[in-house]
């Protein structure tokens, strides 16, 4: 995975395993942290440019999704109505 | 859920749960709801039918647990057993050719490669909304429970009555329709990376 390193230290511009790096990438965004995770992360957002920007682009879409998406209003009697059906059965 | 339980709260202790463990959950099971049905009485039925299983079988609620991903599972089993075939998204069969299809390792970087970060931020509500919503149920499920909800893969795993690995390798495929989807949005936008 490490060819392309150049020597002034900018981030190589193509991935030796984009699959098994994105994946490893998208889990410790997830919070599903495996060993060494947080070394990890470092290592590839400071040394390969794919990484670095699929990691951006994942977390970009993780923030839209939940700003977005989770806002659908709950019809007001819902909960009521609920209750009385429990009512009902008890 | 077994019919034969053994009693163990008494009423008092069973309000107490469903006040405070249930029902605090109510917008997060109707935004689920919503997501599977598209359809505000469907979700309302479904969320309503959720709550009174929970009821009913609250004995096999073990106090303490996870609460929330208790009553998505039992919505989860609701929509599949007695909703999805009345409601009108399309059916699972497209699922297993999407799911071989993006199984090919070089798929993602050319998505990636092609969206752009500020693209996605400068997306609208319903644009987002409806990329997550043209996704096959199995992959949008696996969005939803991650992304909007905020579940660990092993809670994911009991809601959906499948292994982690496949809760894992099924999300990555999702997010990675999901990144196709939004990508044919951001050009729409005018956004082209091959002008940069």
């Amino acid at each position: 995975m490490e060819k392309n390193v150049n020597s002034s230290g900018e981030r190589k511009l193509e991935c030796g395993d984009v699959n098994k790096c994105f994946q490893l990438l998208e889990r410790i965004l997830d919070g599903e942290d495996c060993d060494g995770s947080k070394e990890i992360l470092k290592d590839k957002l400071s040394k390969c440019q794919p990484c670095f920007e699929h990691y951006h682009l994942e977390q970009a879409i993780r923030e839209v999704l939940k700003n977005k998406c989770t806002k659908q209003a709950v019809p007001g009697e819902l909960a009521a109505s609920i209750r009385q059906k429990i009512e009902e059965i008890k | 859920m077994s019919e034969v339980q053994k009693k163990k709260y008494s009423d008092k202790e069973k309000n107490n749960i469903f006040d405070n463990e249930f029902m605090p959950h109510i917008d997060s099971m109707y935004n689920f709801a919503f997501r599977l049905t598209f359809d505000e009485d469907d979700a309302k039925d479904l969320v309503q039918d959720t709550y009174l299983k929970a009821y009913r079988f609250i004995n096999s609620f073990e106090q303490g647990t996870n609460a929330k991903a208790w009553l998505f599972r039992i919505l989860k089993n609701s929509f599949i057993n007695e909703y999805r075939k009345k409601s009108k998204q399309p059916s699972k069969v497209d699922y297993q050719e999407v799911e071989t299809y993006y199984n090919s390792d070089n798929v993602d970087y050319n998505i990636t490669s092609d969206l752009r970060v500020d693209a996605v931020k400068d997306m609208l509500g319903d644009e987002i909304s409806n990329a997550l919503n043209s996704l096959a149920v199995d992959f949008r499920t696996v969005i939803i429970l991650c992304d909007l909800e905020g579940f660990t893969y092993e809670e994911m795993a009991k809601i959906l009555d499948i292994p982690i690995g496949t809760v894992r390798s099924r999300l990555h495929r999702a997010r990675n329709l999901l990144k196709d989807k939004l990508h044919s949005y951001a050009k729409d936008m005018g956004y082209d990376a091959d002008e940069d």
